[in-house]
C-alpha cells in the first residue's frame, strides 16, 4: 500500500472531522466565555440542527437551504431558551444552576425530537455536486469530506475576523473580559449575551447539518458529540476561541488515528489526553484557571 | 433526642414494608432504596461542598463491577464481597480525587465526567474481564461458609439494603455534623477564606471526594448482585445526570432530601414508564422547574414549611431566607 497516500487521506479525514467538531466546540466556548454558562444542551441543539436540516432537504431538495434554515430555527430556539430560563438565573451567580437547567433542556429536546421525527435514524443524502471521490496520490477520497474541510476552514477564519475586526466582535470580547465595565459604558450587555447564545446555537446547528450526510440524523448523536465538544473546550481552554480550533484538531487527529491503530483504545486515548493536559494546565492550553 | 425518636420510627416503618407490600413490588422498592444511597453519596459533594460531579456514575459502576467480579471469581459471602468492593472502589477513588481536586467549578464537573468516560471505555478495552458490551451475567449471591442464605431471597436482600441505607445515612450525618463537615461548609461558602484560615482545603476536598465515591460504590455494589448482572449501562454518563437531578429535586445539602429524591424518582419512573413513554419529558420539566423555582428542593420546602408553622409569622420570613441561603 502507498503509505504517503494513506497518510494524506487519514490526515484529510481528521481535518474534515475537525471541521464538524469546530462548529459545535466554538459555539460552546463562545457561550462560556461571555456568560460563564456551560451549555449542556449544546449536543441536543446540534442534533436539532441535523433533524431540521433533514426536513429542509426533504421539503426543498436543496442542501444549501438546509444550511440556512437549520441554524435559524436552532438559533431561535436557543434565544427563546436564554430569554425564558437562563436570563432569570444570572442574578443567582451559581454556575451549577446553568449546568442543571441546560441538562434539563437536553433531556427535553431529546424527547421532543423523538416525538416529532420518530425513533429511527434519518438519512440525509449527500448533495449531488459533492458525491463521489477524488484520487489523491492514488487513494480515493470522498469529495464531501473535502467540502467539509473547506467550509470548516472558511468558518474558522470568518469567525476569527468577526471577533477581531468588527464592532460586534469587539463588544463580545469586551463582555467576556469585564461585563460590568461594558455595561457602565452604555452597552446593553443582555443583548450581547442573547445574541452570542443564539449564535453559538446556530453554529452547533450548522455542524449538525454537515454531519448528517455522514452519520445520518439519529437520537444518540447528541450524547456522543457533547462529550467530544466538552473535551475539546477543556483541552483548548474554556472561553478561548483559538483554543477551540486547536482542541478540535487535536481531538479529531486522536480519534481518526486512534481508531486506526488502537480501535479498542480510541476513546480512552482522548480522555487520557484531556486528563494529562488538565493536570499540567488546569485551565486548558489557552485558558486561564477559573 | 427528637432525632433519635424519628430515626427509630423510620427504621421500624422501613422494616414493616415487606409485610404490607406485595412481593412483585419488592424489586422496585429495593432498587429505589439503592438509588437513595447513591443520591445521598453525591449530596456530600454537591450539597455540602458545592463540588458538582458530572461523573458520579463512576462510583456506582466501580462498585457494581467490583462486587460482580468478586462474587463471580471467589466464593465470598455477600456482605464480605460488598465491603471488599467498597474498599477497593474507595482505593481506586484516591487517585481520581487527587486529580479532580486540583480544580473546582466547571473543570471539576468535566474532570469527573472524563474519569467516568474513561471507566466506560475501559469496560470495552478489557473485555476478558468485564464482558464488554455483554456485561457480566449470572452473578451469584453465595451463602459463604457462615451459611448466610437470607440474602438469597428478595426479602432478606431488602433488609440488607435497609441496613446499608440507614447505616450510611448515620455515618454521613456524623461526617457533616463533625468539625470536618464545618470545614466543608466553609469551602462551600468561600474556599479562599477557609484556606486563609489555615485549612488545607485541597486535603479536605480530596477526603470528601473519596468518601462520596465510597458511599456511591456501596450503592453499585448492592445493585449488581441484586440484579444478577452488570452491564456497561451501569457506567453510562446519563446516570450521572439522573442522580444529580435526584439530589437537586430532593434537596441538596440535607442528606434526607436526596434519599427521598432517589426513591421518589425511581417510583415515578416506574409508574410513568408503565403508561407513557413520555416520562423523560416530564422528568426534564420537573427538574427545570425545581432548579428555577425551588432550588432548595422537596425536603427544603418541607422543612421551611414546617418551621414556618412552628414560628410566629414575624420570624417566618427570616427563616425561609436561611433555608434558601444554606441549600442554594
Amino acid at each position: 500500500m502507498n503509505f504517503a497516500g494513506f497518510l494524506l487521506t487519514q490526515c484529510l479525514n481528521a481535518l474534515s472531522q475537525a471541521s464538524i467538531l469546530f462548529f459545535i466546540a466554538s459555539g460552546l466556548t463562545l457561550i462560556f466565555g461571555i456568560m460563564r454558562i456551560v451549555n449542556f444542551a449544546h449536543g441536543a441543539l446540534f442534533m436539532l440542527g441535523a433533524y431540521a436540516g433533514y426536513t429542509a432537504v426533504r421539503v426543498t431538495g436543496s442542501f444549501t437551504a438546509a444550511l440556512i434554515f437549520a441554524p435559524i430555527v436552532t438559533g431561535l430556539v436557543g434565544i427563546a431558551f436564554e430569554r425564558v430560563f437562563l436570563s432569570r438565573l444570572y442574578a443567582r451567580g451559581d454556575g451549577g444552576a446553568y449546568l442543571m437547567v441546560t441538562f434539563g433542556l437536553a433531556v427535553i429536546m431529546g424527547e421532543a425530537i423523538r416525538l416529532i421525527w420518530g425513533a429511527q435514524a434519518l438519512g440525509v443524502p449527500t448533495p449531488e455536486a459533492l458525491r463521489g471521490a477524488v484520487l489523491l496520490l492514488d487513494q480515493p477520497f470522498p469529495r464531501y469530506r473535502l467540502f467539509l474541510i473547506v467550509i470548516g476552514a472558511t468558518a474558522a477564519i470568518a469567525m476569527w475576523q468577526f471577533l477581531e475586526r468588527t464592532r460586534a466582535g469587539l463588544l463580545i470580547r469586551a463582555v467576556s473580559q469585564n461585563a460590568e465595565m461594558v455595561h457602565a459604558l452604555g452597552t446593553n450587555v443582555e443583548w450581547v449575551r442573547t445574541g452570542v447564545f443564539g449564535l453559538g446555537c446556530a453554529m452547533a446547528a450548522i455542524g449538525g447539518v454537515l454531519a448528517a450526510p455522514l452519520v445520518t440524523a439519529f437520537l444518540g448523536m447528541s450524547a456522543s458529540v457533547i462529550i467530544d465538544a466538552f473535551v475539546i473546550v477543556i483541552i483548548g481552554g474554556m472561553g478561548s476561541f483559538l483554543g477551540s480550533i486547536i482542541g478540535s484538531l487535536l481531538v479529531a487527529f486522536v480519534q481518526v488515528f486512534g481508531a486506526y491503530y488502537y480501535p479498542d483504545l480510541a476513546m480512552a486515548i482522548m480522555y487520557l489526553l484531556m486528563l494529562m493536559i488538565l493536570v499540567v494546565r488546569p485551565g486548558g492550553l489557552l485558558g486561564k484557571e477559573e | 433526642m427528637r432525632f433519635a425518636w424519628t430515626f427509630a420510627i423510620a427504621v421500624v416503618l422501613a422494616c414493616l414494608v415487606p409485610l404490607v407490600s406485595p412481593n412483585y413490588m419488592m424489586t422496585i422498592i429495593v432498587e429505589a432504596l439503592i438509588w437513595g444511597i447513591f443520591a445521598m453519596s453525591l449530596d456530600l459533594l454537591v450539597g455540602y461542598t458545592r463540588l458538582y460531579s458530572f461523573g458520579h456514575v463512576a462510583a456506582y459502576g466501580l462498585g457494581a463491577y467490583t462486587s460482580a467480579l468478586l462474587l463471580l471469581h471467589f466464593n465470598l459471602p455477600l456482605p464480605i464481597a460488598i465491603i471488599l468492593a467498597v474498599a477497593i472502589s474507595s482505593l481506586i477513588a484516591v487517585p481520581i480525587a487527587w486529580v479532580c481536586t486540583r480544580t473546582h467549578g466547571v473543570s471539576f464537573a468535566m474532570l469527573t465526567l472524563a474519569f467516568a468516560q474513561l471507566g466506560y471505555a475501559m469496560l470495552y478495552r478489557f473485555k476478558e474481564f468485564t464482558g464488554g458490551s455483554n456485561g457480566l451475567a449470572g452473578i451469584p449471591r453465595p451463602a459463604g461458609p457462615f451459611g448466610l442464605e437470607v440474602f438469597q431471597g428478595k426479602i432478606g436482600y431488602f433488609y440488607l439494603v435497609v441496613f446499608c441505607l440507614f447505616g450510611s445515612y448515620l455515618l454521613c450525618r456524623l461526617l457533616v455534623n463533625s468539625p470536618f463537615g464545618s470545614v466543608l461548609a466553609g469551602i462551600r461558602e468561600n474556599e479562599a477564606k477557609t484556606s486563609a484560615l489555615g485549612y488545607n482545603t485541597r486535603a479536605y476536598k480530596r477526603a470528601v471526594v473519596i468518601a462520596s465515591y465510597g458511599f456511591g460504590s456501596l450503592a453499585g455494589a448492592l445493585y449488581a448482585p441484586f440484579a444478577g448482572f452488570a452491564s456497561p449501562e451501569l457506567f453510562f454518563w446519563l446516570i450521572s445526570g439522573k442522580v444529580l437531578i435526584m439530589v437537586i429535586v430532593g434537596g441538596a445539602g440535607t442528606l434526607i432530601g436526596p434519599i427521598i429524591g432517589g426513591i421518589f424518582f425511581i417510583f415515578l419512573e416506574h409508574q410513568l414508564a408503565e403508561f407513557t413513554d413520555l416520562w423523560p419529558l416530564i422528568f426534564g420539566a420537573i427538574f427545570i422547574a425545581f432548579v428555577m423555582l425551588a432550588p432548595q428542593g422537596i425536603w427544603g420546602l418541607v422543612t421551611s414549611a414546617a418551621s414556618e408553622r412552628r414560628r410566629s409569622p414575624g420570624d417566618a420570613a427570616s427563616e425561609s431566607e436561611d433555608v434558601t441561603g444554606a441549600s442554594a
